[in-house]
């Protein structure tokens, strides 16, 4: 029994011992060590997205209890404007992300 | 409504302290039971919770008039109170078992509140068992 | 082989440790294959606690009784499953249990969190590495499964009480539900370590948060019914400290999963939300403190288990290194809406939410208010089912009201106009109801009748609801009602499940109030040949009847039931008296009639040499808690149910950003 115990155990210690040390047997010499962590703008740019995620949810959902009739048609003429307004204001504030990122790369 | 002071703010505030007012009303209202051992149980004339370890030899009918009567002794000690106790008696009474009795002491006797006699498990992981 | 039980826990605690400090080290510096590795150690971890399970389930299995805790919870003939419910039935193997499981959620959580937000993961390794490390410590150093002893011929045998089918289902769903709570509060933290203001912790352990409530909360309903049938008194919650404990974290949770949905589609309650997570998690831990250390039945318990400091030393450390995370990052946290209007959804839930809270500090102050009285005045004052009855019609009813009210009102802001027409069924419903139901004698519990109305309320709301998102769909894109409805549920998950789990929590509260405020309880000495009458059922007493089983004498007493002129049937509430551990156990017989959802329960609570002491109760609408157990599931499960629409969105919102910023 103890040596089967002893035998298992010892397989255990070392498999584990090599999975915890792969990440730096497979690269024993990367080019970078860095974890991808996302900076001011990359920040900056999620919150817009998720902005831009809220208002269109919003959007859908006062359809939705438009449709099914919790808001009434003068209710919803009253919030449609300023929500679509939302959202355009939030697919307007990603977008010239993306082509001042080009320019800068382009340049 | 937009203020800088948000209503939300307000709201969370009086509803906390209106809870808490409800809260304490009740609790110094209704008070709660003490939980003593028999030999803290000398002079005191208010409902308690008795605690102890059941000794002697039980006798009686818990569903008469008469009454199941037994003693209960301190958990670590001797001192021990005579108890008279009507209505369900749990599984796990025994002699030597830790139980808890409501009731109130009456000319040196403990008379127990009806139904209200609970077991504590003798185990120290099972949940406690109740009448 | 006990050898190996110990090096694999021992493994484990080490893989934990270097989790800890490797990924803590990792992540402050941010060096990616670090990273990886403490998460690899993470994974290894679950590895080496399952060898550790296998070895004491293996133990079990083979009657190895020179292990101490087998011989403690099991016998030669004790039978299989019961060996392997064992497993969890002691203090040492239920935490093997817990590691097991918080390991294998670990693992998922790491696994499936790769794929995004690698620095959040980064974060989220050490916290996870810092619970496994305390419980593999335990194991290891306080309380192992893996004591050895000189093999005795038999062992102590299990306690008979425990020898059912609910020990095999009631503390794994437990478990899964405490240890699952894990997972989101390691995100949140891992979200403020990383200083993410953002959603993605939220995102990812949206899932976990509901799977973990589900299984505690029909890890509940489970001990419930296990304490109505097997143990017998008559009820099916005690506000015993340690069904609380369970209770507890339920209700924090609930209060999570419905403030989160608000930061979701407002981006408000930031901080509001990392205090429920906080919340939840440590009343987690303190509730298995609770029934692990004894400390509420007697002071003098807490010596008697060296767990109790151990874990009081390590839910304070928990929780004071949160709370001052949160603290830290607080300007991280500031919401920039506010919320428009009193009259919302948001405020329903903000509502919901105090109610919540409200309740599970109450019965968190009644849990600990001995221990505190014991410290402050010397003795220990306890308060019981009065004080948690008085708070729970406080806080309950309002809540049930609100689950009405919630689905009818819009997000933002609804106007009165638009709230009127959509109240107006509902509200005609529920007045109807309480009015029939007051003609027919509901009356007699002020309270009942409240609960009643307002529980036929909020079916009619959620009935309405329903029909007008079938009718609608219908409206949109033709085909049978059938159809309409199921499309619905189908593209709108999370709220048309969230409905159902409502209804659920409302059938529950419906059968509750009947079997509690409307119960009648009768008690009588019987002679053979007597009757008694209980709720217009005639009970008469025939004699008794005694029967030899394998380790057990089951006496039973035969009760005739009548109702009008019928008869209904003979049912034999009883007792057993088992030979071996010298206990005996209550056997209730109970009547369920389908037709009503009530129950005629019988206890036979003293037998006597000719006569029998017979208590009768008569619950009324009871059934309805275990059928709601059902519902809850099903709708748990449609929220559950992954959505494939819902996965790209998300992948896109957190992926897409990544080509911007390459420059």
């Amino acid at each position: 029994m103890t040596t089967v115990a002893l035998v298992v155990g010892g397989l255990l210690a070392v498999a584990s011992v090599l999975y915890v040390a792969l990440p730096f047997l497979r690269e024993p010499a990367p080019s970078e060590d860095r974890l991808d962590e996302p900076g001011t703008l990359e920040r900056r740019a999620l919150e817009l997205a998720e902005e831009r995620d809220r208002a269109l949810g919003a959007l859908k959902e006062l359809e939705f209890d438009h449709r099914t009739g919790k808001i009434s048609d003068d209710d919803y003429r009253e919030l449609v404007g300023p929500l679509r307004r939302r959202v355009a204001e939030a697919l307007r504030a990603l977008e010239p992300r993306a082509e001042s990122n080009e320019e800068r790369v382009r340049a | 409504m937009a203020r800088s002071g948000s209503p939300v703010r307000l709201v969370v505030a009086l509803s906390v302290a209106a809870a808490l007012a409800v809260f304490l009303l009740y609790v110094s209202v209704a008070g709660g039971t003490p939980s003593i051992q028999p030999s803290q149980l000398k002079g005191r004339s208010g409902e308690v919770a008795l605690v102890g370890k059941v000794t002697g030899r039980p006798s009686g009918d818990p569903h008469t008039a008469q009454g199941y009567r037994f003693r209960l002794r301190d958990v670590e000690g001797s001192t021990s109170v005579p108890v008279v106790y009507r209505g369900s008696v749990p599984d796990l009474f025994k002699v030597g078992r830790e139980v808890r009795v409501e009731g109130r002491l009456r000319s040196g006797v403990f008379v127990a509140k009806r139904d209200t006699l609970r077991t504590k498990c003798p185990s120290k992981y099972t949940p406690a068992k109740r009448a | 082989m006990p050898e190996l039980g110990r090096a694999a826990l021992v493994l484990c605690l080490g893989l934990a440790l270097y989790a800890l400090t490797a990924g803590a080290y990792a992540a402050k510096t941010r060096r990616r294959r670090l990273a990886r590795s403490a998460q690899n150690a993470l994974l290894a971890a679950f590895g080496a606690a399952m060898v550790a399970a296998v070895v004491l389930l293996a133990a079990l299995l083979r009657h190895d009784f020179s292990f101490v805790y087998v011989a403690e919870h099991t016998s030669l003939e004790l039978p299989t499953p019961y060996k392997i419910s064992a497993f969890w039935g002691g203090q040492e193997g239920s935490l093997l249990l817990w590691l097991m499981i918080l390991t294998g959620f670990s693992a998922a959580a790491v696994a499936f969190g790769r794929r995004s937000g690698a620095d959040l993961l980064a974060w989220v390794v050490p916290v996870l590495g810092l619970v496994t490390t305390f419980f593999a410590f335990m194991l290891v150093a306080v309380s192992s499964p893996f004591d050895t002893q000189v093999a005795p011929a038999d062992g102590a045998g299990l306690n008979p009480s425990l020898q059912n089918p609910y020990m095999m289902i009631h503390p794994p769903f437990l478990y899964l539900g405490f240890v699952g709570l894990t997972i989101p509060f390691a995100f949140a933290m891992g979200a403020l370590l990383a200083r993410r203001a953002d959603e993605l912790w939220i995102v990812t352990t949206r899932r976990w948060t509901l799977f973990a409530w589900t299984a505690l909360g029909i890890g509940q309903l489970l001990g419930a019914h296990w304490a109505y049938v097997e143990v017998g008194w008559g009820g099916y919650y005690a506000w015993d400290p340690v069904e609380n404990a369970a209770l507890m974290p339920w209700l924090a949770a609930t209060a999570f999963l419905h403030s989160v949905m608000i930061q979701e589609k407002r981006g408000m309650l930031k901080v509001w939300n990392m205090l429920l997570v906080i919340l939840a998690f440590c009343l987690a831990l303190f509730g298995t403190f609770l029934t692990r250390s004894g400390i509420v039945s007697s002071i003098h318990s807490f010596t008697q288990s060296p767990l109790g400091p151990w874990f009081l030393g390590f839910i304070c450390l928990v929780t004071a290194g949160s709370l001052a995370l949160v603290f830290s990052r607080l300007t991280l946290l500031r919401a920039r809406t506010r919320m428009e209007s009193l009259v919302s959804r948001e405020a329903t839930f903000l509502y919901n939410n105090l109610l919540l809270v409200a309740l599970c500090l109450t019965i968190l102050w009644g849990v600990v208010f001995p221990i505190l009285s014991d410290a402050v005045r010397g003795e220990q004052i306890t308060v019981s089912a009065p004080y948690y009855n008085f708070f729970l019609r406080i806080f309950g009813l309002p809540l049930l009201l609100l689950m009405g009210i919630g689905p009818l009102v819009a997000w933002r802001r609804a106007s009165l106009r638009s709230l009127g027409r959509s109240f107006a069924w509902p509200a005609a419903i529920g007045l109807l109801t309480g009015g029939v139901l007051l003609a027919l004698g509901a009356g007699s519990s002020r309270a009942g009748l409240v609960a009643y109305t307002f529980s036929a309320f909020v079916l009619g709301s959620i009935g309405y609801e329903f029909v007008r998102g079938a009718r609608a769909r219908r409206a949109l894109a033709g085909g049978s009602w059938l159809n309409a409805l199921s499309e619905l549920i189908a593209r709108n998950r999370r709220r048309y499940g969230g409905y159902i789990v409502h209804a659920s929590i409302v059938l529950l509260a419906i059968g509750v109030v009947g079997s509690s405020v409307y119960q009648t309880v009768r008690e009588a000495r019987l002679e053979p040949g007597q009757s008694m009458t209980v709720a217009g059922n005639r009970l008469v007493f025939r004699g008794y009847e005694s029967r030899r089983g394998p380790n057990h004498l089951a006496i039973r007493a035969n009760v005739d039931v009548y109702r009008g002129g019928d008869y209904l049937g003979r049912y034999r509430p009883g007792k057993n008296r088992y030979f071996a551990e010298d206990q005996v156990s209550n056997e209730v017989s109970i009547r369920r009639d389908w037709l009503t959802g009530g129950d005629l329960f019988l206890i036979a609570d003293g037998i006597n040499d000719r006569s029998l002491d017979l208590k009768a109760l008569v619950k009324p609408l009871v059934n309805l808690i275990w059928i709601s157990g059902f519902i809850f599931l099903a709708g748990a499960l449609v929220t559950l149910w992954p959505s494939a629409a819902e996965q790209r969105r998300l992948a896109a919102r957190y992926r897409e950003l990544r080509p911007l910023v390459r420059a």
